[in-house]
């Protein structure tokens, strides 16, 4: 399956991308796609799928936009 | 008394007089510092009713017992007076070496009373307070206004100045110090300016007390030094806030078109990798190790200095997508001395109400060079449309008719932050019980209500989340006067505040103690709001009216059709006034007030209004 990850904030600067497309295996689970990409496991983040929050256990669809975002408190 | 030096400097502008007032430790462990002090004096001190354009009117800059102690991030101070935008309790913070200086001067606070003859610069040095002319400013921008004075005084004096904005009295101008950003979004500016007051700036020399000023100085150079290398290992400054606007652009919570859409294909061009690819330089406050200003260049090439709420009010939600135009309105605003958020609302509640019939006028979404030009009338009070847009935009809608007030983003005549709750009930609920407004500043809880609860959810555990993160953000930080960047943004355990208060205090306060010094405050901003409004209801704690309009929701994206909805906030806004203990109009019971120890202020606002 494909799908498109979203990077916010500094994420894009450790992963060394902004956006990109991924193919995963299918099935494929969220935590799939944060090994894929080398998420920092350590690091508090939220992922959301179409403005909603997954789990790293919530499987991927085909198409699924997935967002990683740092914690922030605000501007 | 350790921490606090104990006194504070009263002058008055009309008979040009001052004097040190000192203030008891009771007092001190009481209100603790910042918007504690501040709550208290304008209670104390301002009979209801005021015009807070008038010389009856105080203003309080407040620092508190960490201030001028090196720690992370402890470089602001508080503002505050009776708001001219909202007409009740009003304040803000911005960093500015104030906040060292006047403690070093020997002073905790300071309260500014009555009106100057003519334009006037108060210069404060130790115990020197001189009466100076600023005439020769009088007019000018705040940034021609720092220069002038730092020519005279030099950049490590502590500065507080207004625009034209201020000078003019526009309802939302702020106070500016180009040591940090701005501060007093409730027109702390236009209090200056209502008093011909155009600068304040001071010099000091002395000690602060502290209990055990070797341990805190040990501890306090470390955590800076910490917090300083744990920012470059996140990246976080990278993009600072400005990498919030992707975010809420992804989850549709981006404010695009006053509001009218939470989401834009073209939000990417004013992100944040957009606004750190164009950066010129990095700004931050004093002693901070975390800096978060992004400066870029605007369309005039003027050095224009970015946040994300300023992206998101004067970029999307006016349709502007344009690093160098957006810049330029946000170096406009900081020149005039305006707010950037409350004035992005109003010319986003502008356009709308123009594009919706309720009146005429030139002035179209995305339309740049334009809201220049309007931004220029409000600062000076020009012609119609700029008396108009320089009273804000619930006083526009209540001369507009036509139910334009629905979409007036704002809360108690405060414009929201830049975060669009067409689908966010918790953070609508942030907004609707910020004690001054909607302020963002207050409890930010779009991530926890994402995170770890559900969008749709108005249950409990949202209005116990505002609560405990009104208690961080509005109690504590507040009160210090700390920011509050390194605790969410890079882990910075809480823990470490009481910790520094008690090295300053030698007392031995822990969080706990921290959460009732701001419950009891948030509770005393409550009882002046009452004793302004006694006929005030629980709708005045409700967001924008156009959050809960179905004809109002996303037709696409993540929220397609979606919507707060009314019968449910009501529910959730039950949730927190009984989790704070207020009563059904929002306001706190008589038995809460004595527990908080606020008797004696309860039978004060008891003989305006009616308290359960």
């Amino acid at each position: 399956m494909k799908v498109t990850v979203k990077l916010i904030g500094p994420l894009i600067y450790s992963a060394g991308f902004s956006e990109k497309q991924i193919t995963l295996p299918d099935p494929a689970a969220v935590k799939d796609l944060c090994t894929r990409i080398k998420l920092d496991k350590k690091r508090p983040t939220i992922i959301t799928r179409n403005g909603h929050a997954v789990t790293l256990a919530d499987p991927l669809k085909d198409g699924d936009r997935i967002a990683v975002s740092p914690l922030y408190s605000g501007g | 008394m350790k921490g606090w030096i104990g006194n504070i400097l009263r002058v008055n502008l009309t008979t040009k007089t001052y004097k040190k007032e000192s203030f008891t430790e009771e007092f001190a462990k009481t209100w603790v510092g910042g918007r504690g002090f501040a709550a208290k004096i304008l209670y104390d001190e301002l009979k209801p009713g005021i015009d807070p354009l008038g010389p009856e009117n105080k203003l309080v800059v407040a620092l508190g017992p960490i201030s001028g102690i090196p720690a992370p991030n402890t470089g602001k101070c508080v503002v505050a007076a009776k708001s001219p935008l909202t007409g009740f309790y009003g304040d803000g913070n911005l960093g500015t070496r104030v906040s060292d200086q006047l403690r070093k001067a020997g002073y905790d606070a300071m309260i500014v009373e009555g009106k100057a003859a003519k334009p006037t610069m108060l210069y404060i040095e130790d115990d020197k307070v001189e009466f100076l002319s600023a005439e020769e400013v009088w007019g000018k921008g705040t940034y021609a206004t720092n220069d002038w004075i730092y020519a005279k005084y030099g950049k490590n004096a502590g500065v507080l100045n207004i625009g034209q904005g201020g000078e003019n009295m526009v309802r939302y101008a702020v106070i500016r110090s180009l040591e940090g950003r701005a501060g007093g979004r409730p027109g702390m500016g236009a209090v200056m300016g209502s008093k011909l007051l155009k600068a304040i700036v001071v010099k000091g020399t002395k000690t602060i007390p502290q209990a055990d000023p070797a341990a805190m100085k040990a501890l306090g150079f470390g955590d800076l030094k910490t917090v300083h290398e744990w920012d470059k290992k996140s990246g976080w400054s990278i993009q600072s806030t400005t990498g919030v606007l992707a975010w809420c652009n992804e989850v549709a919570a981006l404010p695009v078109q006053n509001c009218r859409k939470t989401k834009h294909p073209e939000a990417w061009k004013i992100d944040g990798e957009r606004c750190n690819n164009a950066r010129v330089a990095t700004y931050g406050c004093p002693s901070c190790t975390m800096k978060c200003g992004v400066t870029v260049h605007d369309k005039e090439k003027h050095e224009s200095e970015l946040d994300y709420e300023n992206v998101a009010l004067l970029g999307a939600n006016l349709n502007i997508f344009d690093i160098e135009q957006m810049g330029s309105l946000n170096y406009l605003c900081d020149e005039y001395g305006l707010d950037t958020m409350s004035a992005g609302c109003t010319l986003s509640f502008y356009a709308d109400a123009i594009d919706q019939g309720a009146t005429k006028g030139d002035f179209k979404f995305g339309d740049a060079e334009r809201a220049k030009e309007l931004l220029g009338l409000a600062a000076r009070r020009e012609g119609e449309v700029g008396n108009l847009l320089a009273d804000g935009s619930l006083r526009m809608a209540k001369k507009f008719g036509h139910n334009s007030e629905a979409y007036a983003m704002q809360v108690k005549g405060l414009d929201i932050a830049a975060y669009n709750c067409k689908f966010i009930p918790g953070q609508a609920l942030s907004f609707g019980v910020a004690p001054i407004g909607a302020h963002h500043r207050e409890a930010w809880i779009i991530t926890f209500e994402l995170k770890n609860s559900t969008r749709e959810s108005y249950g409990p555990e949202k209005a116990a989340k505002v609560i405990e993160l009104q208690r961080i953000r509005g109690g504590m930080f507040e009160c210090m006067v700390s920011c509050r960047f390194p605790w969410i943004e890079l882990g910075w355990k809480l823990d470490n505040y009481p910790k520094y208060f008690n090295l300053v205090t030698g007392l031995n306060w822990t969080l706990d103690d921290m959460w009732n010094a701001a419950d009891r405050i948030y509770a005393l901003i409550k009882l002046n709001y009452i004793r302004e409004f006694p006929e005030a209801t629980r709708k005045g704690d409700y967001p924008p009216a156009v959050w809960f309009d179905p004809a109002n929701a996303d037709t696409d994206g993540p929220i397609a059709g979606k919507h707060l909805e009314e019968d449910k906030y009501d529910q959730l806004l039950q949730h927190y006034y009984d989790q704070r203990g207020y009563d059904k109009r929002g306001i706190p019971t008589k038995v809460l007030l004595g527990k908080l120890g606020l008797a004696a202020e309860a039978a004060v606002a008891e003989k305006y209004a009616k308290l359960s």
